[in-house]
């Protein structure tokens, strides 16, 4: 799998959502991406990619492109 | 045996109450990265005895709680061992007496960025791998002059204080995810940070205590491993007290 495919698969396994809706999608547009939905979301790039996400960059993400 | 096979980060472990924590967890068979502010070979000696006389490991980690760049690099290390950490405890801290007119900002802000924001730091990261493995217990040491105010400790017992509010609120916010968070409310305890304390304020502060003596630094470490055991699985968001009855 390629790195922008287990990004993808992060992303729509945490929210629940098909790859189309990917794009521009951004915090709290989804109801799952919520804050709660949103440390989930770092875990699982975190396991994903075996790393360790500063605190400013967690705040940062607030946005698939991000 | 309170913590056989655990994995524990203890701040603060050169003297007092932080040594006390390292010698308590390691007799009690937890493993534990020893975080101090600078290297010291008399230090390093007491970790490598207490580690082979208890047969686990302590890793001596450094790092001054000024430095973000340091706390972080310490912080990567502990990760990269990728071994669960089951306990937490936030010890370092410092005092600067003074009248509160006659405190500089500076220097309230300097007592802060050690005795709070820098716990926050540590605590942010460790906590964030205790949620992933589902469970641990962060210990934050206060002190009763955050419950009970202390004339000339201003910086000090409003630092101390933000560590209890932070403690409430991350028990409520981490319950959930299996890590509970309490504080330890220390009195006066006979360590390094009391020694220079004018014998008449000591003997004033003996006077008001149910149990007349100043308190020991084991005394400290024991309710901390009680709060770090599973015989507290049942406690979260408290503050205990450890001050001989103090009034």
């Amino acid at each position: 799998m390629t790195t922008t495919e287990q990004y993808n698969q992060v992303f729509c396994e945490t929210f629940e959502i098909e790859e189309s809706k990917l794009v521009g999608l951004k915090y709290q547009s989804v109801q799952l991406w919520d804050s709660i939905g949103h440390m989930s979301l770092v875990a699982a790039l975190e396991d994903a990619f075996d790393i360790m996400m500063e605190t400013d960059d967690i705040i940062d993400l607030s946005s698939y492109e991000k | 045996m309170l913590l056989k096979g655990k994995n524990s980060v203890i701040t603060g472990c050169l003297q007092g109450i932080g040594k006390a924590t390292l010698e308590t967890f390691a007799n009690n068979g937890s493993n534990v990265w020893a975080c101090a502010q600078a290297p010291n070979d008399d230090f390093e000696a007491f970790c490598k005895e207490l580690a082979q006389r208890n047969d686990v490991w302590i890793k001596p980690i450094y790092f001054d709680l000024l430095d973000q760049d340091q706390m972080k690099a310490a912080l990567k290390i502990i990760s990269s061992d990728k071994l669960p950490i089951h306990s937490l405890v936030n010890i370092a801290g410092m005092t600067k007496d003074a009248i509160f007119h006659m405190i500089p900002m500076d220097q309230m802000k300097m007592i802060f960025e050690v005795n709070f924001f820098s716990q926050m730091y540590i605590t942010q990261y460790i906590t964030k791998l205790m949620v992933r493995q589902k469970g641990g217990s962060v210990i934050n040491i206060s002190s009763i002059s955050a419950l009970d105010g202390s004339y000339g400790q201003l910086s000090y017992s409003a630092s101390k204080a933000a560590l209890i509010g932070a403690t409430k609120t991350l028990s409520a916010e981490l319950a959930d995810k299996g890590v509970r968070v309490n504080a330890i409310a220390p009195g006066v305890i006979a360590t390094d940070m009391n020694k220079i304390v004018p014998e008449n304020i000591i003997a004033g502060h003996v006077k008001k205590m149910s149990i007349k003596r100043l308190g020991n630094s084991f005394e400290v470490s024991n309710a901390i491993l009680y709060l770090a055991s599973d015989l507290s699985a049942y406690v979260t968001g408290q503050v205990l007290r450890i001050d001989g009855g103090i009034k």
